[in-house]
């Protein structure tokens, strides 16, 4: 069997909503979930192609190094299922009562969410790259505190 | 859709929907198309014809935004928001239905009969659960059952102050009512009310005496010092001003101990209530806590309730009357001064006010630093071993230097800016000083005033600022003791294990347990085990079997009641276990685990645990059948000996053969044996086999066992594979069979035989 690489492999859906990869034409991987390795640290590098066992068929280097078509079939699965939401801009946040209340613009749009305990629910993964877990366990994330404008590093600053 | 626009839309009816123009075909896919606006609102079902409707928080796109799935008998529609129809999947295509677990949220997906797989809806974790509760609904219509789900709709923001809430159904922390939390939290007092009433009682006895003495100085000043004369009033002022030092001395001594008394008296009730509720709470609490967090309200919360009740109350008592009694006395000395000196108090009160909660933010950010320096501290000086071993001291001081100048920066930030405050508090206080030498002096010179009176009025200065700087303060206190006051509140409140008064009966089990279509997801958006049907027979030794995560000690748990099943029903004896008292059930079940926990104390007390009235001989004779005797008498204190923190001071294998005997002095109806054997070497794992094959005869027995073969004495196994059962059957019945079981079986022989292969080519290597 040929061994899937970013050249010989086509992704596309079917049936509807079902993603499925085959290689040079030899075979097919009728059902195949994308899943980052290191969504966080890592983000758009080491995309693994699982199998439904939840073994892994191939690991894409970048999503970058498949062609367009396959890159925006994966797209599109990838936007189903990681629900993260990167913060833009900190329109609020405050103190009170044990815990913060946020208000922010990601990506998907403005979003209030509550985080209780700072300590275990506003996770550093480097210096400046901060994600918060909400009570609902929601994830906002701020890939680089330095990106964000003036006002919305204060309210980090006056926080965390 | 902004939630303004969505707020508009409420007051519109709703859309008579299309029931049957989409239905053709197995689905219809729609372009989103202008149509009559929909009523938003989420229902119970039949509330408004859809038996299910559920708003869900994501566009199609992902972005923020609401679309709505509805459910009728027929049919299950996604709906945009502007009414149109996205799409339609009629109820009698349906296979299956389930919430995706996705990374922030889920999806709702549904298997059609002809193999599609259909995403229709995504939302945030938020919503995930009742979304998952939909899903079930929607196969309960398709398999043409009954609809029976819960979609109580969640409360995410307060109704009052339109707060989002710390918890979906919570309480709002800022409208609770604080008049009634006082109240409830007074009633700690209620016990000790005739020590709280000498408290405030002397109280006023020292603001009363507070106030004598800057009227000796000044009778003083006027009719000794400045006269040159009278030296026997002297004597007299000075024995009263002695005397009421005196009694000041001992009022204020005796206050402290009363204090000392009532605070060690309500911080223990507190304390002994919140534990006592915690002890009860269900274990779903402790899943989504950490024990650090639960321990915090048991110390840091009922510290700061009884901080509150008794130097907060006794002192608001104590300032209140001494500002109005000394406010009364500059008056009454003298008003136009009174009004002069007390005029910077507005400023210091609203410096102390705007400042106070910046200040409160910055406090609690050091307190952030300080858990992240703790962390760091305590992560590398438990694991100094790996540290060496893996020769990062330097990066290691490097992470504790960055957490150190976090915490340096932070902290100083905090203390320049309370310094800063406090002195232009200090400053605005000295002003009223200044202020009495500018205004009194003058008036002394003019002999408007007696110097004696003037020394009265400056001395009262004193006693009138310290009351004012405490009164700007305690609204900070006051809320936060509120706050944990709240959250002690909440425990006590929370709904608990049905433990205490409960009815239920009292059933002596024979040990028959049965499984009645089980579903069951800690999240409750995500089942771990559905449509899980057997029956035990009373002494019948079960086997659960499966690959890790596939349900085995979530069934476990379910039999033991520390969970209860979503759906379906647990029967013990043929009665629904939620029927039998807990405790009496809990008492009728043993367990021993993979890592058993032991309490600090004495072997004998450990064995002993689930029947403290046993004698030493029954202790001795249960020692004997867990084959944990012999080891316990080798030690120098035999069955006194003490095992430890967790019983840190005993081998696994010895732990584990004590809990085999805790285990078999209980005597169980129904026992339950989790992985007992997976983590000792093979001589303690016979011992262990033998002391369980004395532990079983006789009860139902639930067993794990991550090597299989141990599993051969089961009357039956049970394969589970992702929350369902797949086989059951006996050892050779299932081997025979050749599926599940029979591949998980080969897949541990082939990895015995890779291991025997490698340790064969390291012996010959030698």
């Amino acid at each position: 069997m040929t061994t899937p690489t970013p050249e010989n492999i086509r992704l596309f859906h079917e049936p509807r909503d079902v993603l499925r990869m085959t290689v040079n034409d030899e075979y097919s991987v009728v059902q195949v979930e994308p899943r980052w390795a290191a969504p966080l640290s890592h983000p758009g590098q080491l995309l693994g192609l699982m199998n439904s066992k939840g073994e892994e068929v191939m690991l894409l280097p970048k999503v970058a190094s498949l062609n367009v078509q396959n890159q925006e079939v994966i797209q599109r699965e990838l936007d189903r299922r990681y629900l993260t939401s990167t913060v833009h801009k900190i329109v609020s946040a405050k103190v009170e009562f044990g815990a913060t209340y946020w208000t922010v613009i990601t990506e998907r749009g403005q979003r209030d969410f509550v985080v209780q305990s700072l300590q275990e629910n506003a996770q550093w993964l480097g210096e400046r790259h901060l994600v918060f877990v909400d009570i609902d366990h929601n994830r906002f994330e701020v890939p680089d505190l330095d990106k964000l404008d003036p006002q919305s590093r204060k309210f980090i600053d006056s926080i965390l | 859709m902004p939630s303004k626009d969505f707020d508009k839309l409420r007051d519109f009816l709703p859309l008579s929907l299309r029931r049957n123009a989409f239905a053709q075909g197995v689905l219809c896919l729609l372009p989103v198309m202008k149509s009559e606006p929909l009523q938003p609102k989420e229902s119970e079902p039949n509330s408004t014809g859809a038996l299910i409707r559920l708003v869900a928080d994501l566009l199609e796109n992902g972005d923020y935004g609401q679309r709505v799935l509805e459910v009728d008998s027929d049919n299950v529609r996604i709906l945009e928001m502007n009414g149109a129809l996205s799409a339609t999947v009629p109820i009698a295509e349906i296979h299956n239905a389930r919430n995706e677990p996705v990374v922030g949220g889920g999806r709702l997906e549904i298997t059609t009969k002809n193999g599609e797989k259909l995403a229709l809806i995504s939302y945030t974790h938020t919503i995930a659960a009742r979304f998952s509760e939909a899903a079930r609904g929607i196969e309960q219509l398709a398999k043409g059952e009954e609809l029976l789900v819960n979609l109580k709709p969640q409360k995410t923001h307060c109704e009052k102050c339109k707060r989002l809430l710390p918890e979906v159904d919570g309480v709002c922390p800022a409208c609770v009512d604080r008049g009634k939390t006082l109240l409830r939290i007074a009633r700690f007092m209620l016990p000790y009310k005739y020590w709280a009433i000498a408290l405030a009682s002397l109280a006023f006895l020292t603001t009363v005496l507070n106030l004598v003495p800057p009227i000796l100085q000044g009778r003083l000043i006027d009719e000794v010092l400045q006269k040159h004369t009278n030296l026997p009033l002297l004597f007299q002022l000075i024995l009263i001003w002695v005397a009421i030092a005196l009694t000041s001395s001992l009022i204020n001594i005796t206050r402290d101990r009363i204090v000392a008394k009532l605070a060690g008296s309500i911080a223990a009730d507190l304390r002994a209530t919140v534990y006592r509720a915690i002890e009860f709470l269900q274990l779903t609490y402790f899943d989504k806590k950490q024990v650090g967090a639960i321990a915090s309200r048991v110390t840091t919360d009922t510290d700061r309730v009884w901080g509150f009740l008794v130097e907060g109350v006794p002192y608001f008592l104590l300032n209140g009357l001494m500002l109005i009694g000394v406010a009364a006395f500059l008056f009454w000395t003298n008003w136009f001064l009174a009004l002069c000196i007390l005029a910077p108090i507005p400023v210091i009160i609203t410096i102390a006010v705007r400042f106070w909660k910046p200040m409160t933010q910055m406090f609690y950010k050091v307190g952030q630093k300080w858990a992240r320096f703790y962390i760091h501290l305590n992560e590398s000086l438990n694991g100094i071993r790996v540290v060496k071993a893996f020769a990062k001291e330097d990066s290691e001081f490097d992470k504790f230097t960055r957490r150190n100048m976090e915490l340096r920066e932070a902290g100083v930030k905090a203390d320049s800016r309370w310094f800063t405050i406090f002195g232009g508090m200090i400053f605005f206080s000295s002003l009223g000083t200044i202020i009495c030498w500018l205004v009194g002096g003058a008036m002394v010179v003019r002999k408007e005033l007696t110097l004696g009176e003037f020394y009265r009025i400056h001395a009262y200065l004193a006693l009138i600022y310290g009351p004012i700087q405490w009164f700007a303060a305690v609204n900070n206190w006051f809320s936060r003791a509120m706050a944990g006051a709240d959250r002690i509140f909440e425990i006590i409140d929370m709904e608990k294990e049905a433990y205490l008064h409960d009815n239920g009966l009292k059933l002596d089990i024979k040990g028959e347990v049965t499984f009645e279509d089980v579903r069951f997801g800690y999240d409750k958006s995500n089942p771990v085990l559905r449509d899980i049907n057997f029956v035990a027979k009373p002494g019948e030794m079960i086997g659960l079997v499966g690959k890790s995560g596939a349900g085995k000690s979530t069934t476990i748990n379910l039999i033991a009641r520390f969970y209860e099943p979503d759906s379906g029903s647990i029967k013990i004896d043929g009665v629904d276990y939620r029927e039998i008292e807990l405790q009496h059930l809990r008492r009728q079940i043993g367990i021993v685990l993979q890592e058993p926990f032991l309490f600090n104390g004495t072997v004998a007390e450990n064995i002993a645990y689930g029947k403290s009235d046993a004698t030493m001989e029954e202790i001795v004779e249960a020692a004997r059948a867990a084959n944990a005797h012999n080891f316990i008498m080798m030690k120098p204190d035999g069955y006194d000996q003490m095992v430890g923190e967790r019983g840190a001071k005993l081998s696994g294998g010895e732990r584990q053969r004590v809990s085999i005997a805790r285990a078999i002095l209980h005597d169980p109806r129904i026992l339950i044996l989790d992985e007992a054997t997976s983590s000792v070497d093979v001589e303690t794992e016979k011992q262990i086999q033998e002391a369980i094959g004395r532990l079983v005869a006789g009860r139902t027995t639930f067993a794990i066992a991550h090597r299989l073969s141990t599993l051969r004495n089961a009357d039956r196994l049970i394969v589970l594979d992702r929350g369902k059962i797949v086989e059951v059957g006996t050892h050779e019945e299932l081997m025979e069979k050749k599926g599940v079981f029979h591949k998980l079986v080969e897949t541990q022989s082939e990895i015995q035989e890779i291991i025997g292969f490698d340790l064969g080519q390291a012996e010959a290597a030698k």
